[in-house]
Order: C-alpha cells, then structure tokens, then sequence
C-alpha cells in the first residue's frame, strides 16, 4: 500500500478543524447551563392574577404594587370603580405619581400626564398606560 | 489570519509580546525527565479558576443570613436552571484541590524539590496549601446546614485551648459567644475576599519564584543533580529541554482535563460522596447531630485531638507538625536529592503517608 503524503500545512489545518469542533462543542456544552443559571426565572413575568386588599385603595386614592415583576398601580377614582394600570410611564420608563389633590398621574422625569384610565393628557407620551383587568370579589380586588 | 497578524505587530510594536511569549513558552525549556507531576501546579491553577468562576455564579443567588441561607442554597440546588451543576463543581471541585494540592506537596517533597535555592517557592506553596485549608473550611459553614453549624463549632472550639487567650479568641473567631450571624459574616467576607485575595498574591508570588529560580530537575537518571547554592543568583537553565509551550502545555492540558473529568465524574454519578445526610437539614443551634465528623482533609487532625490526653496537647503536636513541614527545606539542608540515595528520607516519607492515612480511617471509623 502506498504511503499518501500529507502536507504539513493540511495535517495542521486538520488539527485545527479537529480542535476548533471539540472546542466549540465543549463551549457549547459549558456555556448552554451558564446561560440558563443566568436567565430569569420562569415565574418572572407570568402567572396568574395578583390580588389586594379592597381597602388599601381608598376613594380618590392609588396603590402601588408588583405586577409580574413590574410596577402597577390602581385607583379608585369614583366608589366602586377600580382601574388597574402599569406604573411605567410609556415615554421613557419613569415610575409614575399619582396626584391625588388633581386625580390624574403626573411623571416625575418629563412632565407627562395621564387620565386616572391611562390616556395620555399632556406631555411627551407616546401611547396610553397598558391596562389590567380588574375583578372585585368579596374584599379582594384580583388584577390581571 | 491577515487582521490577527496586523493586531499582534500593531501590540508588539508597543509592548515587545513576541519576545516575552519566546522567553515565557517556547524558548521556556524544560529538563528533558519531567514527568506528571509537574503539571499539578497548572492543574490547581485550572481548579482555582474554576473555584472562583462558579463561586462568582453561586453569589449571585446566595444570601449570607442566617434566616436564609439554607433556604437560597436549596433554591440553587432545586430552583435555579443548573444551580445543582454550578454548586456541585464549587463543592468537588473543593475537595479535589485539597488532594491535588497534597499530592503536588507529597510530589515536591520525594523529589526534594523544596531544596535550597528554592526554600521561598516551598513556603509560598506551604501557605497556599493553608489557605486552600482555610477557603474550604470558610466556605463548609455558608450553606448554614447542621454539618455546616457543627462543623464550625467544633473546629472554631479548638482554639480555646489555647493557654490563657482561648476563650477570647474562640469568641473573636466566631464574633459571638457560639456560631451565630457574626460569624456567618465574618467567613462569608473570608471567603469570598479576604482569601481569594490572599490566594491570588500567593499564587503571585510561587509562580514568580517558580520561574525566577527556574524548574528543577527531577531527582532521576544519570543527569540527576545535587541542589546547589552560590553566593549569586543562579537560574537554573536546561539546554536541550523540552520547549514549555506547546510541548509541555498539552501535557499540561491533558492532565488537567485528566481532574476535570474526574470532578465531573463525581458531579454525574456519586454527587453525594461529600454531602452527608446532615448537610441536607437547615442549622439548629439547639440540637446537636449523633456521630458529627470533619471533612475527610481535616479527620487526621480530629483523630490526633482524640488520642492525646488534653486537647491542648494534640493541638500542640498538630502545630509542631505543621511548623516542621513549613521549615523542612531549613532542617533538611542535605544536597543529595535523589531518593535512592536517602533511604531514612524515604521511609519517613512512607510512615508520614502511612500515618496521615491511618489517621483519617481511624477518625472516620471511631
């Protein structure tokens, strides 16, 4: 049998080619649980409604709370009316207030308004406050 | 390859890389006979990386209060996407320095190694190997387990046999009267910063001095040499060696995945080897567990507290032992390193193992 030659530049490109795969399937291998211990939780985000108390939302007044990791509030603008909106102003992610002696939400950072149901009434949002269904059931209030 | 090669003219215009690459790899020769052993250091240089990138992962979700400690540590394990993964290389990856960093000694010591002119090398080794001791016992109390809390307890209550100062210095350690809050604070700032920063100077210092003096050559074969000092500084040069890259670092890299693979297979297949059943239950400071043991590194010395009569004198004829393996290369100042030449050396070698063995099976048992 006849001995094939081989040049040295293609037995070091196949050593190469041999080491660069094992590299990358051991990267991947190592890397894969690395992007996931880092990854937010699966619970982070979803789920189901969040529920508060009836009576930490009075008349005219808001309460601020976690929806799903993100900030929201509700209000009772009018007895018996809730409306569960998220905190985050849509201009450029500042927290809103809610401005009980005006009942509207004021943004601290550029001056946006907004109506107790969300609408845009002054300033530079681009869009209304994303709304949340509420549920009322006995003293609860159920949002989401 | 062209923009490579523009990146590393374009550095070393500036920096001079090509020369100190050809200094440090391949115009770095090594002695002709070097073995294996040789390449433990770069293997516990490989588990101290990984030591501190998995440890790095495990802060993230870790909280150091004794409320809820054990509660984030089972959230790592149960919760979080390949917590258990990330936990179990920190946690063998552990106890597989503490055998490698023995063997790297035990290696050191039968070629005679820690011979002049190298006596700071051994020391700055020597201390490595506490602090690798000291990183592993830190980091045993953090997930507030009963073997955690225990564990603590008993070691930190060696130190009050001290004459006169060991009741005050069981409560400095601790920070308390008994294992509470403030020693959790005071072992998690240990481990995670104090020692690492420690670690990372002393590893300095043994690389520089590994390097500045130059690799010995192992105490076999014709070319095998005595250890030797002069009135200067000498580097110890091996014309005709074996270049250290790329020859020796593929040695170097086989072996350390060689210990890679081993953690893994621990990790995969018998994750419970160093994890008793006590590790699994939250730290009660009013119940004590039936038959608590130290870690297998530390069952030597527990056995040593028990068969002398005071725990004073055990203490005492631990810190004789560990204060003669400190000064060895100052008692043992013989220039003859082969083994066949030193056949006293070599059964005190033999008994040492033997005994450090017969030790841990003994505390293990009783």
């Amino acid at each position: 049998m006849d001995n094939l030659e081989v040049s040295p530049a293609r037995r070091r490109f196949f050593l190469t080619v041999i080491l660069g795969g094992v590299g990358a399937v051991l990267a991947g291998a190592a890397g894969w649980p690395l992007f996931r211990f880092l990854s937010p939780s699966k619970g982070e985000g979803e789920g189901g409604k969040t529920a508060i108390g009836r009576d930490k939302v009075p008349v005219g007044g808001a309460h601020f709370f976690n929806f799903h990791g993100h900030p929201a509030v509700v209000v009772q603008p009018q007895p018996g009316q809730f409306i569960a909106l998220t905190a985050v102003c849509t201009h450029l992610g500042c927290i809103v207030k809610w401005e009980a002696d005006k009942g509207d939400f004021l943004c601290p950072c550029h001056g946006g308004r907004y109506s107790p149901d969300g609408q845009v009434t002054a300033g530079p949002p681009p869009k209304p406050l994303e709304s949340y269904a509420v549920q009322i059931q006995g003293d609860q209030l159920l949002v989401g | 390859m062209p923009l490579v090669k523009k990146v590393v003219d374009w550095v070393d215009v500036r920096l001079g890389v090509r020369d100190l690459l050809e200094q440090n790899l391949s115009g770095y020769l090594l002695p002709k006979n070097v073995n294996v052993w040789y390449s433990l250091g770069s293997v516990l240089l490989a588990l101290f990386g990984l030591q501190i990138a998995t440890g790095f992962l495990l802060l993230i979700y870790y909280v150091p209060d004794t409320t809820r400690a054990f509660e984030s540590v089972l959230r790592i394990m149960n919760d979080v996407p390949y917590g258990w993964l990330i936990r179990y290389l920190h946690m063998v990856g552990s106890n597989m320095i503490i055998v490698v960093l023995l063997l790297h000694m035990l290696s050191v010591i039968f070629m005679g190694s820690y011979k002049r002119p190298r006596e700071i090398t051994w020391l700055s080794g020597f201390l490595l190997f506490n602090l690798g001791m000291g990183l592993c016992l830190t980091g045993y109390l953090l997930p507030w387990s009963q073997l955690s809390f225990w564990a603590t307890t008993i070691a930190t209550d060696a130190a009050g046999t001290v004459p006169v100062i060991g009741g005050r210095l069981v409560e400095f350690l601790r920070g308390g009267a008994s294992v509470g809050e403030p020693t959790l604070g005071r072992f998690f700032a240990l481990h995670v910063m104090g020692m690492p920063l420690l670690l990372g100077a002393g590893i300095g210092l043994h690389l520089f001095c590994v390097r500045r003096i130059g690799i010995s050559r192992p105490p076999f074969g014709p070319d095998a040499k005595p250890a030797e000092v002069g009135s200067y500084f000498h580097h110890e040069e091996h014309p005709g060696g074996i270049p250290f890259f790329p020859n020796y670092t593929v040695e170097d890299g086989a072996m350390v995945c060689f210990f890679l693979a081993l953690i893994c297979s621990v990790v995969f297949f018998a994750p419970q080897l160093f994890m008793p059943e006590e590790a699994l239950v939250p730290a009660d400071p009013f119940s004590t567990p039936a038959h608590i043991k130290p870690e297998w590194y530390f069952l030597w010395a527990y056995q040593t507290l028990k068969i002398f009569p005071t725990k004073l004198t055990g203490l005492a004829a631990q810190g004789a032992f560990m204060t003669f393996l400190a000064l060895l290369p100052f008692i043992d100042r013989g220039a003859e390193r082969r083994p066949s030449r030193r056949p006293l050396f070599v059964t005190c070698f033999v008994l040492g193992i033997l005994l450090f063995v017969g030790l841990s099976i003994w505390g293990h048992l009783s």
